[in-house]
Order: structure tokens, then C-alpha cells, then sequence
């Protein structure tokens, strides 16, 4: 049975040590954190995939930790040509020009076409149906302007510290971004 | 004066022109008489920066209650709410990312990859739990990790872990730590976050090895407590080598110990230590010293010798790094081609190679050399650690009462109801008739 | 005390150990096996890139390459000379490609026409220049527009015929440079649609029947028109199969054989076809196989839309093939 010591008795040999790795070890962080604080921006990164480094493989579809990918396609509307047989929404042998489900490349059918005027058509994503597997980007890209391109939306993306479609990519596209400037859109053909 | 800017004049001129060329053949935006106007694409924001300050807020917030709840107000009850408060916010809301226990991966990456700036608040993520284990133990392995407190709130008939298994595992965290650093320093990836099995429950999604290992270690925590804290948390092992350094510690009760062993049987997780004999023991005293003289000598060849077998280690380690990977499979192509299925990712990252091998070739090479360095100083590091646990094992704690041992005590507060003495002091018993005088 | 062993004792807690990595083991296993095996959302047009070699009727008999580089245009004169636009040149070539005259323009040579008394029209991008056969520049034809871009051209006795990319319409010349006409500009009234080309490949051809035929990339089709612009027909269909045009605006250059059947030629999945005057598939002269420079354009660099090539046929029936991506001509006859 012991009472607890006075306080104001010698500092014993282990709690001299103690003080000693605390304070060392306070010494390192605060160093670490000095060498490190200086250079962070403060805002944080998000992830995003580079249009230019895509390889259409279709790993955004499947690698994603979400069960619907956060990894969506978007349209550049300005690069579009807007033609009336888009490579990116017909399939290569379509029976006819139409939105019949046979037709169309995309399997979730999320492509909506919608005519504006002759021979223009307007084609965009619908996200709730994107899997985000590239098949219209290929498409696109192969035959056409190249502006339907896969992007993290970040909405849906939960940000971990390290994203399992980037650990796959084969075209090592994702990097960092900074979360003020969390997209990296596509303004030009290629 | 003139010429350069002639100069630049005729270089802007043949660049503009060698612009439309390459844009004669893209096909021309169309010319919409309807009035069509075209739409630009939709850029929902990512999560406010503001919020992940708030993040950090909570921590240190949660962190101080925590603190206060053990030293201060001792109450089981207040962690518990503390507790299933974390587990809400820092689990199933945050998603249990970005969390401490892979946080010392982002402090190595940005340390050793200069394009990567660590964020402060996973400074303060990284840094605040570890300043607090210095001053007042784990606390936040008690109140604030969500981990632990699922954990936790899976314990239902706890079960003693048998002394030697114990000491064996706890040995993992340490190497569990070393590999998602040094695959944090080369940059290759964060393997302690890839490995997390209470992640995808937070997320409610996963791929089915990791939600197995989930699931396994959450019925395995029905009996054994905290098997991921105790035996695998690389942050674990952190804040136990913190805690060791604390400045004040858990105390079942802050009045006399009578020996009595309750608090020994309360503690779920086998942290409770017992009293070593008043003085060393004459005979055993020769031989204890020179077993412990054999094993500090023994300490620098172990390390010694860990760093040659990690340097072994390094081939086998660097193809974990998709970079390595690809120069590997890229050689092994040229001599034993195989068909890749069409536009798989391995033959489209072929594909890749095959434009610029010497590029990926190279990046390979120095990657390799980062990794015989890396593994040399993790086989060290576990050389180091095997040697310190078993001098650690050979040195005798000097200790009267039964008390939570620095290290591995959660700070969980089970034991404090345990003790009759707080019972007393907390006015839940009367004092018995013809006990000692506290 | 001794600590508690109830629940497991040591052989059945390894037993439960070793149980518990196999579990893991196995889901580890399958969840990387699915990995290399396919890809569920390859974009696989891989069998429209062999030929059925029961359909190819051509061989190839000698390949050479072009003077200079960025070719757009081959056209064959009355007397089997062949004009190939290059760059900012019009060369005069052999058929075997020795070289002959040469016309230096002063932008680039986009398409070429050689009239039967041997004066040369040399389409610029927005203006024709007229050449006689010597060399010498004998006119200087305005542009009709700003937005002119001519990409095909085509010359008998009294007419010359220009394909304009940019305003969506063949122009009818006559010798002296005056514009008699517009054909195929979209008139509802007279049923004529239009012509849609995305990228600039407009073709234009004066056919034995005494109609044009006009290829309309965008709607991939060969129409016919009369001189004075009216639709007569129109063949065609998209498929990336092998009776239709595949990509998103093909065929970008016609040409026609002795017998009025029509030689096709297409860019992404780079064929030449032909086609009989009824617009009937028929025969392939070179499959996508056959242009491998431009088959690595559209995957390597994901630019079929840079490729291209133009046909034209000699007097002999056998079929020039310009590749503009490997710049060269290649020389094809009938098999057999």
C-alpha cells in the first residue's frame, strides 16, 4: 500500500527519462510540422482524373469503394460537333439512327439525344444513370472530337486519402487537385 | 532591339498558323440558326474547406473532453456517449477518412515527395491525438477513434488473450507501421488505408476481401477485445511508445491500492499489470542483469541484420509500386509476349509503355532504388523493435500496486467501477466496517 | 492468476486462424483473378479491322512516295498524268511517279482537276487558280467566299465543278471562272437536304452518266445531282461494317471506273471500296489492314481523325491510293 508521493519529491530516474522523450519527441513533431506547414495551401486536395492521360479502360466503373461510381462522363459542349451519327452514342453497326436501346453504345443508357435542328443534335449525360466506364468517351475520342471525358464529381466522391480507381489506372491520369479547382475540363479537341 | 522582337512576332505568327492546320481537320462548332445556346458543364463542388477545419475542430474538442472525462470527471458513462459520438461523427458521417491512423503516411509522402503539400488539418489529424498520448496516455483511443469505439461496442464476453500471444502480436503493429511508411515515402501508396477493415463499414461499401477481414475482426471483437487496436493499429503503436512518455497516467483510483485484483478482471484488453516482488530477487539478480546485458548487445545486430534481410526484401516489395510494375510486366513482354484481353487495363498501360519506354524504364530504376533503400531501413526498424520488445520483456518494472500499464491501457475507464476504493470515493458503497483507513 | 483459455483452447484457435486466412485468401483471390481477364466495356470494333479476304479484288503492285508532305489530292489528267496536291504544291507525276511538272502556289494545294485540253485548276482554299500545260498561271479565279474551303474538284469542256467544305455546296464554273450555279445547298422545295461535313473532305466527280456524284459525309451517302442541281439518287448507309460507311462522316473521297462502278474511300477505319453505279457494294481494293500509319493514328494517338486517303484511276483501270498519313501512292490492279 502506497500513498501517492509528495509533490515535491526528486524527480526520479524514469521520470527524468520521460520528460526527456517528451520533450524530444515534442521537438520532432514540431520540426516535422515546421518542415511541412509551410508549404501546404491549406485548402486540401481532392482527386481528378486528367482527360489527356485517360485510357478508356473502364476501371472507373469497377474500382470505385462507392457502389455506383463517383466517376461520371461529361460533355464539353463547346468541342461537340454535335452530329447526327455520334460515334460516342451509336454503337458502330446501329440498325438505324434512332435512341433504340439496340443502337446505342452506352450500356446504362445515360446518353440522351435530343434534336435541335437539322443535321444538329445535342447529346448529354444523364449522371444518375453513368457508370462511368468510358465506352462513349473511346467512342468520342476514336471517331470524333474527343468531348465526352470522365470526371470525379464531387458531389458524390468521398475524398479518400488514397483513391482505389487512381491505385489501378493504367494510364496513371489521377492526381491531386486543389479543392477550389476540383475539375480539370477539357476546353480543346485534344 | 528589333530583331528579337521580329523574331518573336515570326514564331507567334508560325505557331498561330501551325494551330490552324492542326485545327483544319477537328470539326467546326456548328453554326445554330435556331438559337441554340450552348450549355457549359455542370462543376459540383467538393466538400467546403471550412468543414475540414471544423473537422479538425472537433477532434481537438473531443480530444479535450476526453482528457477531462478520465482525469477530471472519471466516468465510464461520459466516454461511452463520447464514444458513440465519435463513431457518429468520425465514422459513419466523415467516413472514417481522412482519420489519424493513416495519417503518418501523408506527414512521410510529404516529406520525401516535394509536389505533395501536406493539408493542415491532417497535420493536426496526425499530430494532436499523438500531443495528448504525451500528456495524458490514449486518450483518444478511449473517446475520439470511431475504429475503437465500434470496437468497442462489439465487446461482449471478453476473453484473455494468454501473456505470450500477446506479447508476439504486439509486435505487428510496429511492422504494419514501417511498411505503410516506407510505401508512403516512395510514393507508391497508402497501404494502412487500403487495409483498414472498419472503413467500408462506414462507407457501407467495399470490395469483398476487405469487408470479410472487416467482418472477421468484428466477431473476432466480440471476444477479443480491440484486435485491431491491440494487434494491428499502426497508430496504435504510436501512441503507445507516446504514452509510455506521458506525463500523467491512468490511475484506477486516485486513492490507495488494497490489492484486490477486481480492476484486473475488468479490463477487457489484458492492460492491467501486476505488482512485481519488493526488490530483485539475489539469486535470479546475476543472471537477470546478464541477460539483459546479452540482449542491448544483441540489439545493434539485430538491427544490423534486419536491414540486410529488408535489402533482400526490396525486389519483391518494389512491384507493389504500379510504376515498377508496369517497367516489369513491359520487360517481361518484349521476351514472353502475352495476349492481355482488349483494352484491359494491363494491355492499354502496355500500350502506354510501348510510346515511351525509356521514360518508364527509368522512372522504374529510380523507384527500385528508392525501395533497397526504404526496405533496408524497415528491416532495420523491425530489427529495432524485435530487439527493444525483448529487452522491454527483460526489464523490471518496479511496480507496488495493480495499474494500467502505460502503454497498452486504452484509457477506456472500465476499470475505474471495478475498484471498490473509487466505489467508495464515488459514493456508490458505504465503506466497509473494519476496512482500512483511505 | 492464470489467464482464462474457455472459449478456444490453443489447437482450436489455430484452427480457427488457418480457417480465417483461407476465407481471406480465397475473397483476396477472386477479387484479383476478375481483373485481366476482359474488359465488360471495351469499345471493340476490332472485327471491322480485317478485311474477309474473299471480298478483297485488288492486289498491290508498286508503292512509291510523294514529293512533299501534307498530300490531299490525287486526280488523273487525259493523258494518265497523275496531279498530286502537296503542301503548297501541285506536282505533275508519272504513273510509275517520275516527276514532271511542277506548280508552286502560294498556299496550300487542297485539290486539282486536269481538263481535256490540258489546262490545270488548282484549288486553293478559297479561290481556284488555272493553270495551262506548260505551267503558267493563266487565271486567277475570285474566291466566292470567305468561309470557302475547297476539297474537291472536277473539269470537263465547259464546266468546272468545285466541292466547297466550308459553305456546304459544289459550285458550277464555267471556263472563264463565272458561277453558274449552286448545287446541293439545302432547298426543302426541291428535296435536297444538304450536305453535312464535319471534318473537310467534299468530293466531287463528273460520272459517265452525265451526273454528279457528290459524296455527303455527314448523311454517308453518295448522291447524284444534275448539273443545274437537282437530286436524282442517293445511296449509302452508316455501319462500320463493310457495306456502309463507317465513323462519323465518311465516304470523304469518290472516284469512278471505266464501267461507272464507284470507288469509295473512307478515313477512322481507312478502306476504299467499290461500289456499283447503283450504289450495290461490291468489292474491297484495301482493307483497314492495309493501312497501318493510319490504323496507329486512330489508336496510338486517338486521331482518326487525322487520317485520309484519296483513289483515282488510270485509263488501265488500275487504282491509285493516296495514304496521306504514310504519304504515298500506292498502285492497285484487279486480282487475277
Amino acid at each position: 500500500m502506497r500513498a501517492k508521493p509528495p509533490v515535491d519529491a526528486p524527480v526520479t530516474r524514469r521520470q527524468f527519462l520521460r520528460n526527456g522523450a517528451r520533450l524530444m519527441t515534442m521537438t520532432g513533431l514540431g520540426v516535422a510540422a515546421g518542415a511541412l506547414a509551410p508549404r501546404s495551401t491549406g485548402a486540401g486536395w481532392v482527386w481528378q482524373i486528367d482527360p489527356a492521360r485517360c485510357l478508356h479502360c473502364g476501371n472507373c466503373a469497377t474500382q470505385c469503394v462507392l457502389e455506383q461510381s463517383a466517376v461520371k462522363c461529361v460533355h464539353a459542349y463547346a468541342v461537340c460537333g454535335y452530329c447526327q451519327l455520334c460515334t460516342g452514342f451509336f454503337n458502330p453497326e446501329p440498325n438505324a439512327l434512332t435512341t433504340a436501346a439496340e443502337n446505342q453504345l452506352c450500356p446504362t443508357s445515360a446518353i440522351q439525344r435530343t434534336y435541335i435542328e437539322d443535321p444538329y443534335y445535342q447529346y448529354s449525360i444523364d449522371e444518375k444513370l453513368c457508370i462511368g466506364c468510358a465506352k462513349c468517351v473511346e467512342g468520342c475520342e476514336r471517331f470524333g472530337n474527343g468531348s465526352l471525358f470522365l470526371q470525379i464529381r464531387h458531389d458524390r466522391c468521398l475524398n479518400c486519402n488514397e483513391c482505389a480507381i487512381a491505385r489501378s489506372c493504367p494510364g496513371a491520369a489521377f492526381r491531386r487537385v486543389p479543392v477550389d479547382h476540383p475539375y480539370l475540363l477539357k476546353t480543346t479537341s485534344r | 532591339m528589333l530583331r528579337p522582337l521580329k523574331f518573336i512576332g515570326a514564331l507567334g505568327v508560325m505557331l498561330f498558323v501551325a494551330m490552324m492546320v492542326c485545327a483544319e481537320q477537328r470539326f467546326p462548332p456548328p453554326d445554330f440558326e435556331s438559337g441554340y445556346r450552348i450549355p457549359s458543364a455542370s462543376t459540383p463542388a467538393a466538400r467546403q474547406p471550412w468543414l475540414q477545419y471544423a473537422d479538425a475542430g472537433v477532434l481537438l474538442a473531443a480530444l479535450g473532453v476526453a482528457v477531462w472525462l478520465i482525469y477530471k470527471k472519471r466516468s465510464r458513462r461520459g466516454l461511452y456517449w463520447l464514444s458513440l459520438f465519435s463513431l457518429a461523427y468520425f465514422g459513419f458521417y466523415r467516413k472514417g477518412c481522412v482519420c489519424p491512423i493513416g495519417s503518418p503516411q501523408n506527414i512521410v509522402y510529404g516529406l520525401f515527395n516535394p509536389d505533395y503539400a501536406v493539408p493542415v488539418t491532417v497535420l493536426v489529424f496526425c499530430f494532436a491525438p499523438i500531443v495528448v498520448a504525451l500528456f495524458a496516455g490514449r486518450a483518444f483511443c478511449a473517446g475520439v477513434c470511431p475504429q475503437g469505439a465500434l470496437q468497442d461496442f462489439m465487446l461482449v464476453k471478453p476473453v484473455a488473450v494468454p501473456l505470450w500471444l500477446e506479447h508476439a502480436l504486439s509486435v505487428i503493429p510496429y511492422l504494419f507501421l514501417g511498411a505503410g511508411l516506407i510505401f508512403a515515402g516512395t510514393g507508391t501508396g497508402f497501404v494502412i488505408c487500403r487495409y483498414d477493415p472498419f472503413v467500408p463499414f462506414f462507407r457501407l461499401s467495399g470490395g469483398m476481401f476487405i469487408l470479410t477481414a472487416g467482418a472477421v475482426f468484428l466477431l473476432a471483437g466480440m471476444f477479443v477485445g480491440r484486435p485491431y487496436c491491440r494487434f494491428l493499429c499502426p497508430y496504435g503503436g504510436l501512441l503507445r511508445l507516446a504514452s509510455l512518455a506521458s506525463k500523467w497516467r491512468v490511475r484506477v483510483t486516485p486513492e490507495a491500492c488494497t490489492q484486490c485484483r477486481l480492476c484486473e478482471l475488468s479490463c477487457p484488453f489484458g492492460a492491467m499489470r501486476q505488482p512485481a516482488p519488493a526488490g530483485p530477487d539475489p539469486e535470479w539478480l546475476g543472471a537477470e542483469r546478464k541477460r539483459l546485458g546479452w540482449l542491448l548487445a544483441l540489439l545493434p545486430v539485430l538491427v544490423v541484420a534486419g536491414a540486410w534481410a529488408g535489402s533482400k526484401l526490396s525486389p519483391a516489395a518494389a512491384q507493389l509500386d504500379p510504376a515498377v510494375a508496369l517497367a516489369e510486366r513491359y520487360t517481361r513482354q518484349q521476351t514472353h509476349p502475352v495476349q492481355y484481353g482488349l483494352m484491359t487495363p494491363e494491355a492499354l498501360s502496355l500500350q502506354r509503355a510501348a510510346a515511351n519506354p525509356a521514360e518508364i524504364l527509368a522512372a522504374a530504376a529510380g523507384l527500385r532504388r528508392r525501395f533497397d533503400l526504404a526496405c533496408a531501413l524497415f528491416g532495420g526498424w523491425i530489427g529495432l523493435v524485435i530487439g527493444l520488445k525483448l529487452v522491454a520483456l527483460s526489464v523490471r518494472q518496479n511496480r507496488t500496486d495493480y495499474e494500467p500499464d502505460r502503454g497498452a491501457c486504452v484509457a477506456c475507464a472500465r476499470c475505474f467501477t471495478a475498484c471498490p476504493n473509487e466505489r467508495v470515493r464515488l459514493g456508490l458503497m458505504p465503506a466497509a466496517e473494519g476496512a482500512a483507513p483511505l | 492468476m492464470k489467464p482464462q483459455f474457455d472459449l478456444f483452447d490453443r489447437r482450436q484457435f489455430f484452427g480457427v486462424v488457418t480457417k480465417t486466412a483461407a476465407l481471406l485468401g480465397l475473397a483476396g483471390g477472386a477479387e484479383a483473378r476478375g481483373q485481366t481477364t476482359a474488359n465488360p466495356f471495351a469499345y471493340d470494333i476490332s472485327r471491322f479491322q480485317k478485311t474477309d479476304p474473299k471480298l478483297i479484288a485488288y492486289q498491290e503492285v508498286t508503292r512509291w512516295p510523294l514529293p512533299h508532305k501534307e498530300a490531299r489530292r490525287l486526280a488523273f489528267g487525259p493523258d494518265d498524268q497523275l496531279y498530286v496536291c502537296a503542301g503548297n504544291y501541285i506536282n505533275c507525276l508519272s504513273r510509275a511517279g517520275g516527276r514532271g511538272l511542277e506548280l508552286a502556289l502560294a498556299g496550300p494545294a487542297c485539290c486539282v482537276a486536269a481538263a481535256r485540253d490540258g489546262s490545270i485548276f488548282a484549288g486553293l482554299r478559297d479561290h481556284i487558280e488555272v493553270f495551262d500545260s506548260k505551267g503558267g498561271q493563266v487565271a486567277r479565279w475570285p474566291s466566292p467566299d470567305a468561309k470557302t474551303w475547297l476539297t474537291g474538284l472536277a473539269a470537263d469542256e465547259k464546266n468546272v465543278f468545285a466541292a466547297d467544305a466550308g459553305k456546304l455546296v459544289v459550285l458550277r464554273y464555267d471556263r472563264s471562272g463565272k458561277i453558274l450555279g449552286r448545287i446541293g445547298r439545302k432547298d426543302a422545295e426541291r428535296s435536297v437536304p444538304g450536305f453535312i461535313v464535319p471534318s473537310p473532305f467534299l468530293d466531287v466527280i463528273i460520272h459517265r452518266d452525265g451526273l454528279l456524284r457528290v459524296n455527303n459525309p455527314g448523311r454517308h451517302r453518295v448522291e447524284a445531282y444534275t448539273f443545274e442541281g437537282d437530286l436524282e439518287a442517293a445511296w449509302g448507309k452508316p455501319s462500320a461494317a463493310i457495306e456502309g460507311f463507317c465513323g462519323c462522316c465518311n465516304p470523304i473521297a469518290i472516284a469512278q471506273l471505266a464501267d461507272g462502278r464507284v470507288v469509295t474511300c473512307e478515313k477512322g477505319l481507312p478502306r476504299v471500296k467499290i461500289y456499283s453505279a447503283a450504289g450495290e457494294f461490291e468489292s474491297v481494293v484495301a482493307g483497314p489492314e492495309s493501312f497501318p500509319e493510319n490504323a496507329r493514328a486512330c489508336t496510338d494517338l486517338n486521331d482518326c481523325v487525322h487520317g485520309g486517303i484519296d483513289a483515282a484511276v488510270d485509263s488501265e483501270g488500275q487504282i491509285y491510293i493516296l495514304d496521306i498519313v504514310a504519304a504515298d501512292v500506292r498502285v492497285m490492279k484487279p486480282k487475277g
